[in-house]
């Protein structure tokens, strides 16, 4: 699904280079879920923003559902972002003057689905997340717990291969956090691949596999975790 | 897309409220400015008559004395004298042909209640009406033969028709016109062109209109007064039979040919006859002839002056700098979007598509700001129409200029909207998600 090799990741300034990647190495096989972890400053964000398209990296490769991403256009970025990817972000990210259907509606209308493909998908999966009785209802008016499951319905809407969640918990207290992740190892389970990046160990042993991440570099991976999938250790 | 962005912008206008209200008022503003100065220049400028502009044809023979002229200068004047408007008459050259000049005389009512009054109107030929599509209320031009004796027979333009008989057909009907009784042919209908293209010289140019017409030939025998410029560069015979037998320049001529193709023939046939005329004595210059049409005799005329020019330029200006500050607008706006931005582009938007949706958006305010500015130039018409008469009938504004109202608007919209949405483009999605 997600295959990076000897990917480098350079930030540049007039006076200094900081190498937040180098070396890296991963192997992200259909149907896992994977935690990343490791200390702030690690790279954890940089890896996440490279998977997701949203940065370039300096060297090496990287294969996205079998699509070689190096020298893509932003067009063609954009557009595999919008048919292979979805997003959780710690911030929800929702717009705040959209309601949760139109919230959701976004990436749908980057796909190009007609009218009613798209109702159809936002209600599925604001239901699937169980909010679909308050898809006229704005983000400020639900919790943040709600607000992260409308996040999430908005990744699944255009049913991705890869779901890219970054501390999707850490703006939630632990009942509503508990939720989220429930959630996510139900979409796991339906066949979804998970990569989540996260400070909480009881998050990440929950997951297939454990990557940590230390200067740039992945350190070790880590067991086989409860999901359906058991996938190899490989570095 | 267009649709689903189009909506996004009608929503933005709701976001910050006070920011989009400053930005359609800027813009609005600038562009009330522009409308405004613009109307009147278009309705100076535009083409009076498009459908035949470029086959009415104004000769031009230049009779000025060679003392004190030096070759290429202007001539003194671009008017006609009375022997060349009758030669021209008689030529046969063109489709149509008509002579003209303004005239004011007392014109007695048919009614007892009613005491005579001055009254002002034009002694054309029966040309006239075909060659500038003037239309008819009741009865017809004065017939050729009216022309050729002179008849005391007279068209009258629909205002004055009602005040003088109402709404009753008056043609069959006389008035007294300079103490003579005149014969109604017809009644114009609502016509008053402006400017007054088919006499220019004069005053009056974006004046109301005509009383009456009356043939020229009658208004030759009658000695009728005229009302216009007049220029003498010899000495003339006093009296009016003094006056047409002179050098002095005083009559508007026009032709109208079958095609504008047929303006080279024309052109060739005015060049052999002040070739003859110089032959004889009568032209002293040495100077090409002209034809004008309808928008080459209304420039050579400055009809636009230079301070209307300068005024829709300044107007263009301000327009310029409320962009300015619109641009300044959009940018403040735009930059609390980014984190929207980096959103939709982290969900699979180019930034082709952040670029056409915020663009549009822009495309709203303009049409938000057009709306605003349609009402301020109605504002800013009426005011400027308070001058004077003349000035209230060039401050109104058509359909085209409307259209022109919501163009300009959302073009500036646009123009302004460029550099801000180039900008939004650049949003680099990754920072923006995380510290949102």
């Amino acid at each position: 699904m997600l295959r990076m090799t000897n990917l480098s990741k350079v930030y540049r300034t007039h006076m200094i280079e900081t190498h937040a990647l180098r070396g890296f190495e991963i192997d992200v096989r259909e149907g896992e879920f994977v935690t990343v972890t490791g200390p702030s400053g690690s790279g954890k964000t940089s890896f996440l923003n490279i998977a997701g398209l949203l940065e370039e990296f300096t060297a090496g490769d990287y294969v996205l559902d079998g699509v070689n991403v190096k020298g893509l256009d932003d067009n063609a970025r954009s557009r595999l972002r919008n048919e292979k990817l979805g997003f959780i972000f710690q911030g929800f990210n929702l717009i705040p003057d959209l309601s949760l259907f139109d919230n959701v509606d976004v990436p749908l209308r980057y796909r190009g689905f007609n009218a009613s493909e798209r109702k159809k998908r936002i209600e599925d999966a604001l239901a699937k997340v169980g909010l679909a009785s308050r898809m006229k209802h704005y983000p400020a008016e639900l919790s943040g717990g709600q607000q992260q499951r409308v996040a999430i319905a908005r990744a699944l809407a255009g049913s991705p291969k890869l779901l890219l969640a970054d501390e999707p918990t850490g703006n939630l207290d632990s009942q509503m956090a508990r939720g989220v992740m429930e959630l996510l190892e139900e979409i796991n389970a339906a066949g979804t691949t998970i990569l989540m990046v996260t400070h909480d160990p009881e998050l990440a042993v929950r997951t297939t596999r454990n990557v940590h991440i230390i200067d740039g570099q992945v350190s070790d991976l880590v067991r086989k975790g409860p999901s359906l999938v058991q996938t190899p250790v490989t570095a | 897309m267009f649709g689903y962005y189009f909506t996004l912008g009608l929503r933005s206008l709701r976001r910050n409220r006070a920011l989009t209200a400053l930005m359609v008022l800027t813009l609005a503003v600038g562009v009330a400015a522009s409308i405004s100065t613009l109307t009147i220049l278009h309705a100076m400028s535009g083409d009076p008559i498009p459908e035949k502009s470029r086959r009415l044809l104004v000769p031009h023979l230049d009779n000025g004395q060679v003392d004190g002229w030096a070759p290429g200068e202007k001539p003194d004047d671009v008017q006609m004298t009375y022997q060349d408007a009758v030669n021209l008459l008689k030529s046969g050259q063109g489709e149509r042909r008509t002579v003209l000049f303004g005239t004011e005389m007392p014109l007695e009512p048919p009614r007892k209640d009613m005491p005579a009054f001055s009254s002002a109107g034009m002694a054309p030929t029966r040309d006239f009406f075909a060659m500038f599509n003037v239309r008819f209320l009741h009865g017809q031009p004065w017939t050729e033969a009216d022309d050729a004796r002179g008849a005391d027979v007279v068209v009258l333009g629909r205002a004055m028709a009602e005040k003088l008989f109402g709404d009753a057909n008056p043609v069959g009907r006389q008035i007294r016109l300079m103490n003579v009784p005149f014969t109604v042919a017809g009644v114009v209908d609502y016509w008053n062109p402006r400017p007054r293209y088919y006499k220019l010289i004069g005053g009056d140019t974006f004046g109301g209109a005509d009383d009456f017409y009356i043939p020229f030939a009658s208004a030759i025998r009658h000695e009728a007064g005229i009302n216009g410029g007049m220029n003498c560069t010899t000495k003339r015979e006093p009296g009016f039979a003094g006056l047409l037998a002179s050098e002095c320049t005083w009559l508007q001529f026009w032709f109208e040919t079958r095609s504008s193709a047929d303006r080279a023939d024309l052109q060739s046939w005015l060049d052999r006859y002040a070739g003859e005329q110089r032959k004889l004595g009568r032209l002293k210059r040495n100077v090409p002839t002209h034809l004008y049409d309808v928008m080459e005799w209304m420039e050579e005329l400055k009809i636009v002056g230079n301070d209307n020019k300068l005024s829709v330029w300044l107007a263009f200006g301000f327009l310029a700098l409320c962009l300015v500050n619109t641009i300044g607008l959009l940018l403040a706006k735009f930059s609390v979007r980014a984190s929207e931005i980096g959103v939709r582009r982290a969900l699979g938007a180019s930034r082709r598509e952040i670029f056409s949706q915020f663009l549009i958006e822009t495309g709203v305010i303009g049409l938000a700001g057009g709306l605003l500015g349609l009402a301020l130039s109605f504002g800013a018409l009426a005011l400027i129409g308070m001058q004077s008469t003349e000035v209230a009938a060039m401050a109104r504004m058509d359909w085209e200029m409307l259209g022109m109202t919501f163009v300009l608007s959302v073009a500036a919209a646009l123009l302004a909207g460029l550099l801000p949405t180039w900008r939004a483009c650049q949003v680099t999605p990754a920072i923006q998600l995380k510290s949102q």
